[in-house]
Order: C-alpha cells, then sequence, then structure tokens
C-alpha cells in the first residue's frame, strides 16, 4: 500500500492538473465572494448567519464541487488516458489502487478545501469591512468554516473518486457532479428543505458552520452522514473496478 | 540491481515452478454478449523462446493478451504466467513486462514522470528508470511531456515501463507499428539478446513480414480460434513459408 500510496501522490504531483483546478478554484472563489460582498445591500449583510452565509455559500459550495472534480478526474482521467492500463499491470489488485488514490485525494481535497473557504473568508471579509460593516465572525466561526470546509471537501473528493470509477467517463462524471451540486440541491433545498438537511452538499454546509431552513444544525450528524456517503461512494467505486474489465 | 542480463533471475520474482511452463492458457474463452472473442484456445510457451502471435485485425489476440494480464476475466477456461493468476503475481512488474496500447500515457506528463509512477508502485528505484530511458534511447526526450512525442518515441517509453522491473516475460502487442526501420531492426536485436539470456517473449502482430524474421515460434489465430502452434523449423520442414502457412490458415473460411 505504501507504494501504491506514493505512485499516486507523485500522478498529482506530476502534471498540472491539481495546480489549474485550483487555481480556477481560487479566481472563481474570490471573484464570486467580491460579487456578493460588494454587490448585496449592506442591511443583508450585518449579522453573523448572513455573513457566514456569504462565505459558506460560497467558499464551501464551490471547494466541494472542486474537491469532487479532482475526484473524479483521479481516475476518469487515468480511464480515459489509458494510464490505467499500466497502473493495473504494476498492481493487478485492483482494491489497492482505489484505497490509494481514496487516500492521496482525500489530502488533496481537505487542502482544496482549506484554500477555497479561506480565500471566501478573506476576500468576503475584506469587501464587508471596505464598506464599513464589523465582522461577526469569531476565531471559531473562521476555525469551523476552514476547517469544516476542508473536512467537507475532503468527503466530497472521495465521493468524485467513487462516482468517477463507477462511471468511468470523464464528461458525464464531471456534469454529474455539477448538475447536482448547482441545480439539483437547489432545487431539492427550495421546495423540499427537510429532505434536503439530508443531501451531501447541504451536509457539507452544515458542517461548516451554515445554519438555515435547508441545512442540518448540529455540525457533528453533518460530518458522520457525509463520512457515510463518502464510503459509499469509495465502496461502489471499488467494487466497479474490481468487477469489470478494463478496455 | 543491474541493467542487463533481465532474464537471468530464475523465477524467484515470480514465485512459480521453475519447471512449468511460462505461460500456460487452457481452453480459454471470452465473450462479450453473444460475440465470442476467444473460442477455446489453448497454448503454452516455453522459457528462451520468442514467440509470434499472428492473426488479422479482430482475431482475438488483444483479447487473449489482456485476460493473461488480468485486465480481463476469462468467460472460461484459465490463463496462467510461471503457474499463477497474474493477479496472484507477488511481483508482477519484476515478473512480466507487457505493453498493450503504444498510447497509454498522459499526455501532459513527461516520459521520465511517466515511468517515476510506475517504479514507485512497483518499488523500484528511480535508477531503474534512468537505466530503461538509456535502454530504449529517450534520455534526452525524457523531460519533455509524452503529447511531444511521435509514435515510435511512444513505443519505445512503453518498451521502458515493461522493462523497468527486469521481467523474465515481455508481452507486447503490435510493438511495430509507428516504428522506423531502424526501430524496427533495433526491437528485433533487443528481443533476440533478451530471448537469448533466458527471457521468454510474446509478440503480436497482423503483419506477417514484420515478425518473420524474429520469431522462434507462431501461433497464428484468427476468429477467436487457435489455427496453427508451430515452430518456424516445423513449418520449414514440411516446406512451407511462414507467409503460405499463414493465409492458407486465416483465408480458409473466404474460399
Amino acid at each position: 500500500m505504501k507504494a501504491q500510496l506514493r505512485s499516486e501522490l507523485y500522478k498529482l504531483r506530476s502534471t498540472w492538473t491539481v495546480a489549474s483546478v485550483v487555481a480556477a478554484m481560487l479566481a472563481l472563489v474570490t471573484l464570486a465572494v467580491l460579487l456578493h460582498g460588494f454587490g448585496l445591500s449592506a442591511s443583508r449583510l450585518t449579522s453573523l448567519p448572513d455573513q457566514r452565509g456569504v462565505f459558506t455559500d460560497v467558499g464551501v459550495n464551490l471547494g466541494v464541487l472542486f474537491a469532487g472534480l479532482l475526484g473524479a478526474l483521479a481516475i476518469t482521467s487515468e480511464i480515459r488516458s489509458g494510464t490505467i492500463r499500466p497502473t493495473l499491470l504494476v498492481t493487478p489488485r485492483r482494491g489497492l489502487v482505489i484505497a490509494a488514490k481514496a487516500v492521496t485525494i482525500l489530502a488533496a481535497g481537505f487542502v482544496a478545501g482549506v484554500i477555497s473557504a479561506g480565500a471566501a473568508a478573506g476576500a468576503g471579509g475584506a469587501a464587508l469591512a471596505s464598506r464599513g460593516l464589523t465582522i461577526r465572525l469569531g476565531a471559531g466561526d473562521y476555525a469551523q468554516l476552514i476547517l469544516g470546509g476542508g473536512a467537507a471537501a475532503a468527503m466530497w473528493a472521495l465521493i468524485g473518486l467513487g462516482l468517477g470509477a463507477v462511471v468511468r467517463a470523464q464528461v458525464p462524471a464531471i456534469v454529474a457532479l455539477f448538475a447536482w451540486l448547482l441545480f439539483v440541491e437547489n432545487i431539492i433545498g427550495g421546495d423540499l428543505p427537510s429532505v434536503n438537511r439530508f443531501a451531501p452538499g447541504a451536509l457539507a454546509q452544515a458542517l461548516a458552520g451554515q445554519q438555515r431552513s435547508g441545512t442540518l444544525h448540529t455540525p457533528a450528524v453533518a460530518a458522520l452522514l457525509l463520512a457515510l456517503y463518502a464510503a459509499l461512494a469509495v465502496v461502489a467505486g471499488r467494487t466497479a473496478t474490481t468487477r469489470r474489465d478494463v478496455g | 540491481m543491474s541493467a542487463e542480463p533481465q532474464a537471468q533471475q530464475g523465477t524467484s520474482a515470480a514465485g512459480g515452478s521453475p519447471a512449468g511452463p511460462v505461460v500456460a492458457v487452457e481452453r480459454l474463452t471470452k465473450r462479450y454478449g453473444r460475440q465470442v472473442a476467444v473460442d477455446d484456445v489453448t497454448f503454452s510457451l516455453d522459457r528462451g523462446m520468442i514467440t509470434g502471435f499472428l492473426g488479422p485485425n479482430g482475431a482475438g489476440k488483444t483479447t487473449t493478451l489482456r485476460v493473461l494480464l488480468g485486465l480481463a476475466e476469462p468467460t472460461a477456461g484459465t490463463a496462467l504466467v510461471f503457474g499463477r493468476r497474474y493477479s496472484h503475481l507477488d511481483h508482477p512488474a519484476r515478473t512480466v513486462g507487457a505493453v498493450l496500447e503504444s498510447n497509454d500515457f498522459y499526455p501532459g506528463r513527461s516520459g521520465r514522470n511517466h515511468l517515476r509512477v510506475l517504479a514507485l508502485a512497483a518499488g523500484l528505484p528511480f535508477s531503474r528508470v534512468e537505466e530503461v530511458l538509456d535502454a530504449v534511447r529517450l534520455v534526452s526526450a525524457a523531460a519533455r511531456p509524452v503529447r511531444s512525442y511521435s509514435l515510435g518515441m511512444r513505443q519505445r517509453l512503453g518498451l521502458a515501463a515493461a522493462l523497468l522491473g527486469e521481467p523474465e516475460l515481455l508481452i507486447l502487442d503490435e510493438p511495430i507499428n509507428g516504428l522506423d526501420p531502424a526501430g524496427v531492426h533495433w526491437l528485433r536485436t533487443f528481443l533476440r539478446r533478451f530471448a537469448g539470456q533466458g527471457g521468454t517473449v510474446l509478440v503480436s502482430s497482423h503483419v506477417l513480414a514484420e515478425v518473420a524474421q524474429t520469431v522462434d515460434r507462431v501461433l497464428i489465430i484468427d476468429n477467436g480460434r487457435l489455427l496453427a502452434d508451430a515452430t518456424v523449423d516445423e513449418l520449414a520442414r514440411r516446406g512451407q513459408s511462414l507467409e503460405a502457412a499463414y493465409l492458407e490458415l486465416t483465408t480458409a473460411d473466404l474460399s
């Protein structure tokens, strides 16, 4: 397993994929949080829930989206480029390959989530301060936002990996991730907030401290449920990878 | 770990019995839905021989190799290397080196990093990467992304990956595609030397002329069925050229 871990880590380090995904995420997070910070009326940005709401909506949502993307790419780019063949020739025990990918992408997802939530809090806070608004978040709120955002993104990286391993084709896997987080959960959130609380995107928000009608109010429960989704995704991805022929 | 005598490690890495065949395919069948890709194929390979796996496109060569290498499950029958299923080998990369497609690379990764990724997974030192880069004459291009490589360079990079673990068995699927005449000559010489040191080679091709001068033995397959299994000497004794035998067998159902 140690050899496979080192190999997977070297895969992430030897292309520009991770750096470009993180750079795109950072640009998008900064842009979105500045638009909110300067665009929304001051009355909607004064309370703690309002301010945290903006930071989480941007920083955590985009963090988990891009972490999911990294997870999906970890397997689909191997299938698409064909490197899955040499990978499996060296390590024919496919469960080991998926396990090593899960560990490395968990770490990468955490880092992406921390960067995303941190950038949202930093740029968003600067925007609010420049408008003369008092920042209501305390150290504990920041810690939960950033570490919770990191943990949620780590779980979403695993969800992306599992989804990618099951779907195998790169574009459909990525489209599914985007569609779920940007459309499906938005629709459920508006129509059925009591159901949406248990959806993986809303759980990520709850984990980072978001409290509104469509989220759980207990971060620990949210963390547990999100971890369950992630575990199920990895198991499904492992099963799919082990059982099917490699083209 | 030394660069040369690739095949002098005995079967220690494989952990199989030294006496048994290097490859044993028995009554192998692979179906995809109703289509039969490989139909009840049986053959075995002995140490130190270069065997050509010949047949037209779509004959079942690649499918047989994929099952042998653990990438696809057989529908029926067995395919063993050194007495074991590929996935049960203790050190696959140190036992078998294989190239299935000529372009199994991530375009943005350099040739050297492609090999390093595999060396890490196989538990081999980076110094082996430099040795195989040198062996396939890719040192000067090693830092460039693979997307800038010609087809011949990709073939050689694939071969370098197969050689990383100093394997005893080489399995190459259509390795000559895209090689220039000098490259073909180089590969031929390389395979001869590899076999001369006790290594075993299974090389598939649909272009007869490419392998005719290189192989000791041929397996001819068409429509998933093994039609011939003979040494080149045996064919010669029957007064038959390889080409004549091949054409007779693979075009029989056309006439």
